[in-house]
């Protein structure tokens, strides 16, 4: 090593992934290290490619509602929501009013739900453990709520083509009007523990920047891009559903602290500012929804047969909790089975601005940093650290304690 | 013209004048162009899809042609195969910071199946690598001038000359089993 | 400050846990054992909470009023459902299904509904609990 008269230092690599606690995503990492600081980044994905694309391309309109609930678990309702929105313009199926508002509720209870999990993910990460349970404590009560309203937690199952499966009837208002308050209650709780906590504070600010040309060239979306300062929302800037209805608008770091640096705790504050919204969003379709009804077409073999006859091709965008989600589907006017559909989940377009937001960081600072851009699948174990000759590996317990003596060491 | 005054002052074009600004610089190039208006909700907002053809030799003009007068939001590329050639639809979308203002841009370009090459729009808009890396390997179209040539979502090991998203003897039919008969033999 | 956790963490150690401890408050060591002491009466499962009105169990069918139409088995995601042909009436499989209950939307005779039963787990799919016909 040193025993020649000069010594050279070089960088070595360190592979992490493709799976690993603190990202969701199976995604592999190859970072060049020099000591603990990281000076290049790299990304190769594919590791749950399913196919599910080539599998849609086969089946009818009505299955591939169902099996676009399953591309992930979390974002369970935008991606067949978008895809019946493609559908519908590409065949010119119109929506009844009634239905537009309900599916405004049941979008934002969702974004409530995967707000509350990051936020107990991202303390997890820090080392903050009670806190885990506090915020995932909250959600438990949205996830009975959703189960109330639709009969199953995640994968809810009320997204047809035209129109929403279910009603909202005044049996359920009570309900939804005790858990809308609950959430309302602690929701200082939860601002006062992230917002005002000194630990989150030195773990997270100046960690992680993504400025603001480099949000709006790499085309990144959602609460990634809002942080830095970019005003991309889909609900916002387009009309969709009821939300142009509504009094809705962009959610920036400004609102709450006067200044923008695209840092981790930024994206905290837009988070916790998208839940206050979620909830207000949810009042106010309550009392604005019309009477009408559910489904334009409620027969389902005379939609598959208007389906089979009519050619086009739709795009249909919708703003998950991660960020923006596109289907394309065309039909050839032959066939009910889709000639092409084509699917972009919000987290492809937030992969590459990790590399510029790892440059400069270190090691203990790579969960925190990849969990507060939210990626979308769940984590589990190993990393295996190349140091000259020998391998170490380092497991999800030893990685882990990494980042939680880091906070430690920053509390004293 | 537009050029001499600062950003902020450029007036935003509707529909329409979008279409117009691209017509009046590549006049016979652009094949077709479609605006489509929906409406939604109880107040019957519209929103606007305009959807355009152009042709393949004026591609990277008429991306450069759009950046300046904003720089867009790349969403995907999306790709059909419609036996001759190959189409390959760009989904942009434009002026957002607004309220309900957007407008998606969607262009589409043919390209032959016996030459099928294009343009990378990397050096206008970085974020489109993963998108267009994503093409080569699933439609088999080649990228001219892409910064990282390799494969994306399928692993090393997949056979070189098989496009999955292809239709014709290149795709995937003969590499699939028949799950259905798998399934028969299990339920009796 | 350091402390804002502090006095949520105090007032827990009073509280009782919101978990409900369905089926033991402690995990048995022998699971199997533990089903034999509830059948002879010596121990009691606490039972879970209650299922809401429309939660989406175990498929239910109705066989007098099916008409063989086969539009469930169009629908089926999951194609679960096979047709009988000489008797004109379908076979589910609770394994495949998926619980999406599209079947029950489509039924022109309403003959199919979801019911409420969830403890479904067996270690044979084909066993007599898993088909419903």
């Amino acid at each position: 090593m040193t025993n020649s008269k000069q010594t050279t230092k070089t960088t070595y690599q360190l592979p992490i992934g493709p799976i690993h606690p603190a990202l969701k995503e199976p995604v592999m990492f190859e970072f060049e290290i020099e000591g603990e600081r990281i000076i290049d980044a790299d990304v190769i994905l594919g590791h749950v490619h399913r196919a599910i694309e080539w599998t849609g391309m086969r089946r009818n309109p009505i299955q591939i509602i169902y099996l676009a609930e399953r591309i992930c678990g979390i974002c369970s309702f935008v991606h067949p929501f978008a895809f019946v929105r493609a559908v519908e313009n590409a065949v010119d199926i119109e929506v009844p009013e009634r239905a537009d508002y309900l599916r405004v509720v049941h979008g934002e209870l969702e974004r409530i739900c995967s707000h509350m999990l990051w936020a107990g993910v991202a303390a997890h990460e820090i080392g903050f453990d009670s806190v885990l349970f506090l915020t995932w404590e909250m959600r438990e009560k949205a996830l009975d709520l959703t189960e109330f309203l639709t009969g199953n937690r995640i994968t809810k199952g009320i997204m047809t083509i035209g129109g929403i499966r279910r009603d909202i009837t005044k049996e359920h208002l009570p309900k939804i009007n005790e858990t809308l308050k609950y959430l309302k209650d602690n929701f200082e709780k939860l601002r006062k523990v992230f917002l005002d906590d000194k630990t989150f504070i030195m773990r997270s600010k100046n960690c992680g920047i993504l400025t603001y040309d480099d949000a709006l060239k790499l085309c990144a979306v959602g609460p990634t891009t809002r942080a830095s300062g970019v005003k991309k929302d889909v609900r916002v800037d387009q009309a969709y559903a009821a939300y142009s209805d509504l009094d809705i608008k962009h959610m920036t770091p400004d609102i709450l602290t006067g200044e923008v640096n695209g840092d981790v705790y930024d994206r905290i504050i837009v988070r916790l500012l998208e839940v206050k919204q979620s909830i207000e969003l949810i009042e106010q379709a309550i009392d604005q929804i019309p009477a009408g009804d559910l489904m334009s077409e409620p027969k389902i073999p005379k939609l598959l047969n208007y389906i089979k006859k009519t050619p086009g091709e739709g795009i249909g965008r919708d703003e998950a909790p991660r960020g923006e989600v596109i289907h394309y589907v065309k039909f050839d006017g032959e066939h009910e089975q889709p000639y092409t559909w084509k699917v972009r989940a919000s987290t492809y377009n937030n992969i590459l601005p990790w590399i510029p937001m790892l440059k400069g960081e270190q090691i203990a600072d790579i969960p925190i940093v990849a969990a507060s851009t939210d990626p979308c699948m769940s984590c589990t174990n190993r990393v295996t650290v190349i140091e000259k000759n020998k391998k170490h590996i380092l497991n999800k317990e030893e990685l882990h304690q990494l980042s939680v003596k880091k906070s430690r060491r920053l509390m004293k | 013209m537009t050029k001499e005054k600062p950003k902020k002052e450029k007036e935003k074009l509707d529909a329409e004048g979008l279409v117009k600004y691209f017509k009046d610089e590549f006049k016979t190039k652009i094949k077709s162009s479609e605006i489509k208006k929906r409406k939604t909700g109880a107040k019957k907002k519209e929103f606007i899809n305009i959807w355009m053809k152009i042709d393949k030799s004026i591609f990277k003009k008429a991306i450069k042609h759009l950046c300046d007068y904003q720089f867009p939001h790349l969403a995907v590329v999306s790709g059909n195969d419609l036996g001759k050639t190959i189409e390959l639809i760009y989904h942009f979308s434009i002026d957002f910071g607004g309220r309900l203002e957007e407008i998606s841009l969607n262009i589409a370009v043919e390209i032959p199946k016996n030459k099928p090459e294009i343009e990378t729009i990397c050096d206008y808009i970085p974020g489109a690598l993963i998108t267009e890396r994503e093409k080569q390997e699933m439609l088999g179209v080649k990228v001219i001038g892409i910064p990282d040539d390799r494969r994306i979502f399928l692993p090393d090991d997949f056979p070189k000359d098989i496009y999955p998203w292809r239709k014709d003897e290149k795709g995937m039919e003969k590499y699939i089993r028949n799950l259905h008969e798998v399934k028969k033999n299990d339920k009796q | 400050m350091k402390l804002s956790m502090l006095p949520q963490v105090l007032s827990q150690m009073f509280k009782k846990p919101w978990t409900n401890q369905f089926p033991a408050k402690y995990t048995p060591n022998n699971t199997t054992q533990f089903l034999k002491d509830v059948e002879a009466g010596k121990a009691k499962i606490k039972p879970p909470i209650e299922t809401p009105k429309g939660f989406r169990g175990k498929i239910k069918y109705d066989k007098e009023k099916c008409i063989g139409c086969k539009l469930c088995i169009r629908v089926c995601p999951c194609e679960a459902i096979e047709f009988k042909e000489k008797e004109k009436k379908i076979k589910i499989y609770v394994a495949r299904c998926c619980f999406c209950s599209q079947c029950n939307d489509v039924c022109p005779t309403k003959c199919l509904s979801m019911g409420d039963e969830f403890l479904l787990a067996d270690t044979d799919k084909h066993s007599k609990n898993l088909i419903v016909e």
